[in-house]
């Protein structure tokens, strides 16, 4: 299944592709895999991130399905 | 430590100084604005008459080295939404004033001749005078801070305070400007007007100077560095603070609310915008970087977190503040506008004319919508807002806000609580935050009571921004520890930190007792936000607002926001349980 990922602020280095930026990449993965399991394949650091499926918060546990897009951040905030 | 307050009468042109009366010892920043607001204004004074007072107030903490502790709050009547108006800036009249020993500069009556122009320069003995400045009738802000400096010694470390055309027109979006660190007016008490209230009065300008002092001594030295300590390594340690606010600034937050569904588009008839990476905080970090720009600074000496910016223009040279988050998104998503450039340049009228960027983005938005000017039209909506230089429309209709444009031009989609507009989160798809847009006494409000944290950025716990429970009291509790901090004189950005680490929270009280000498905790800390916001409200009711005043546009519980497809649902029982502590605290204040 297809599944959409973008990464944003200092996470966005760790794209496969190395060639940072915010856009997102389609990502070809098997039936059955988590967001955990991304975190680990992306080798995201092991720290608090805020994570979206389609514009919601998601749990790290939370099983992707066809078509839906990723967003991870690392902790940002303002104002 | 002296606290005295200035007082400075436009009418006679007196200036008297008095301590502070011992009842408002525990005040500083917003408490002591809303004390004496509340005291001096009648309630249905005329917020351009000489009835209303403005006052300038540091924090507790102002002209400490506590960190973040310098920020200034400006109180009066506000001439946009008709009620209170506790305004918040950065830049280093707070520290100035208080390191003169001033708790407040309360500026009364106004001048007798309506074309007088004066400048109020307090020395750093502490001494006070009022300059007539005629001369200076008109001028932007970036000239007027070159006039200032002219007549300054060299030498001299001081702070300006100042208003442009747009607060000597009376435009109800008018701003007063703080020079930051370089002496750049480019900080500002932006909402609700009060560069109007100042400009009315016949003040022009302030000049503080605070050449050879140093930070203030405390009460308990030894206590109050070690709870600095304490509170700096919080600042450093929590990601936000420590991490993604210098690297990326307060814009970080564009691509997060847009991609939450929470980014108000055109006219906050979108919750994600396509453009949104374009003007974002990571664009926008790496462009001013390769334009030659300085990472980060802090708005005030002291700041440690240091989320300001310079934009730079193409060829390297300074152009303007940040954009703030704010500004990009008022100017950019709110108007279609995807280019930071673009948005510079409106951020750099509106810095120069002296208006609010939150509301005038907001106002441009509407003007949009009513067909005038095409959505991402910069050139236009640069030249419509620099047509109120002039004078007539359509810019002194924008100047005076989004309410007013909507009004003029027909539009029913006016996104204001009490007449001010709203800021750069749709309240439909993060409900908390439209919680205190319809509660706050300032109008429609994201630092009054940030649930943005919570709800979208997952600091100080979790809440669902979909979903109406639980922000009813989420926003109660903010509004009161912001109040707190805005008495303190601390950044709210502080708050991120707060809230996740126990000691950077009881440090806040800690630096207080220890600065002070007086018994400060976490319940006196907490006493003096709802004491703050008790003022607020009694001075509002008694203008004649009421519960009808603290709801959300109508047409925000029906039309659908995208992607999705939400409406705001917290009911108004809900709504009006947010104050149901004021009847108590009035009576603990004897104010009942
Ligand atoms: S964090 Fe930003 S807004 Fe707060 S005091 Fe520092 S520079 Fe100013």
């Amino acid at each position: 299944m297809k599944v959409q990922i973008a990464l944003f602020a200092s996470l966005s280095r760790y794209q496969p592709d190395g060639e940072g930026g915010r856009a997102p990449r389609e990502f070809e993965l098997a039936e059955g895999t988590t967001i955990a399991d991304i975190i680990l394949s992306l080798g995201l650091p092991d720290e608090p991130r805020v994570v979206f499926v389609n514009g919601r918060h998601a749990p790290d546990d939370h099983v992707l399905a066809e078509g839906e897009r990723l967003a991870i951040f690392p902790p940002v905030a303002g104002g | 430590m002296t606290r005295d307050i200035l007082r400075v009468d436009m009418g006679d042109l007196s200036i008297t100084r008095q301590p502070l009366p011992d009842a408002w010892r525990r005040y500083g920043g917003r408490a002591l604005t809303d004390a004496i607001v509340y005291s001096e204004v009648p309630p249905d004074a005329e917020p351009l008459g000489p009835d209303n007072v403005l006052v300038f107030a540091p924090g507790i903490l102002g002209g400490t080295s506590a960190p973040n502790g310098g920020r200034i709050s400006v109180g009066g009547k506000s001439p946009l939404t008709g009620g209170i108006k506790e305004s918040n800036s950065g830049g280093q009249a707070a520290h100035a004033l208080a390191r003169n020993g001033i708790a407040a500069v309360v500026v009364t009556g106004a001048a007798a001749d309506p074309d007088a122009r004066y400048c109020l320069v307090i020395e750093n003995d502490g001494s006070a005078s009022l300059e007539r400045v005629d001369e200076w009738a008109g001028l932007g802000n970036y000239d007027l801070a070159e006039e200032i400096a002219a007549t300054r010694p060299e030498g001299d470390r001081y702070a300006t305070i100042q208003t442009g055309p747009a607060g000597e027109a009376g435009a109800k979006a008018a701003g007063i400007a703080f020079s930051d660190p370089k002496g750049y007016p480019n900080r500002f008490a932006g909402r609700g007007g009060l560069g109007a209230v100042m400009a009315s009065k016949g003040l022009k300008a302030v000049v503080v100077s605070d050449k050879g002092h140093g930070f203030l001594g405390h009460a308990d030295k030894e206590a109050f560095n070690a709870s600095m300590k304490r509170f700096a390594t919080a600042l450093k340690d929590h990601a936000v603070t420590g991490q993604a606010l210098p690297a990326y600034g307060t814009n970080v937050l564009t691509n997060i609310l847009s991609e939450a569904g929470g980014l108000p588009t055109r006219n906050f008839s979108h919750g994600t915008f396509e453009m949104a990476d374009d003007i974002g905080g990571e664009r926008q970090a790496e462009t001013i970087k390769a334009r030659g720009g300085e990472e980060h600074h802090g708005c005030h000496t002291g700041c440690t977190i240091q989320c300001s910016r310079y934009w730079m223009d193409k060829d390297g040279h300074y152009k303007t503040k940040g954009p703030e988050y704010e500004t990009a998104w008022s100017f950019g998503a709110d108007c279609g506008i995807g280019d930071l450039d673009e948005i510079a340049e409106l951020d750099r009228a509106c810095g120069d004319l002296g208006l609010d960027t939150i509301e005038m983005g907001a106002t441009m938005a509407v003007y949009m919508d009513s067909g005038a000017l095409e959505f991402g039209d910069a050139d236009g909506a640069l030249k419509a807002l620099m047509s109120g230089v002039e004078g007539g429309t359509p810019g002194r209709v924008l100047w005076n806000g989004a309410a007013a444009t909507g009004k003029e031009f027909g539009v029913g989609r006016v996104p204001t609580v009490k007449n001010q507009a709203m800021p750069a989160y749709d309240p439909r798809s993060v409900m908390g935050i439209g919680v205190t847009y319809a509660t706050s006494t300032m109008g429609a409000d994201h630092t009054a009571g940030y649930t943005v944290a919570t709800e979208i950025l997952k600091v100080g716990g979790e809440a669902d921004p979909l979903k109406p429970e639980g922000q009813a009291e989420l926003s109660k509790n903010l509004q009161i520890a912001t109040a707190a901090l805005d008495s303190l004189g601390f950044c709210i950005f502080v708050a991120f930190p707060v809230l996740d680490i126990p000691e950077a929270f009881a440090a806040l009280h800690e630096l207080a007792a220890a600065h002070t000498g007086d018994e400060w905790d976490a319940d006196s800390l907490m006493q003096v936000g709802r004491e703050a916001l008790t003022f607020e409200r009694l001075f509002n009711e008694k203008a004649g607002f009421t519960a009808a005043d603290d709801r959300l546009p109508a047409w925000m519980m029906t039309e659908k926001l995208p992607p999705h497809n939400v409406v705001f649902e917290v009911t108004d029982a809900e709504l009006d349980s947010v104050f149901d502590f004021v009847p108590d605290t009035a009576r603990e204040m004897g104010l009942a």
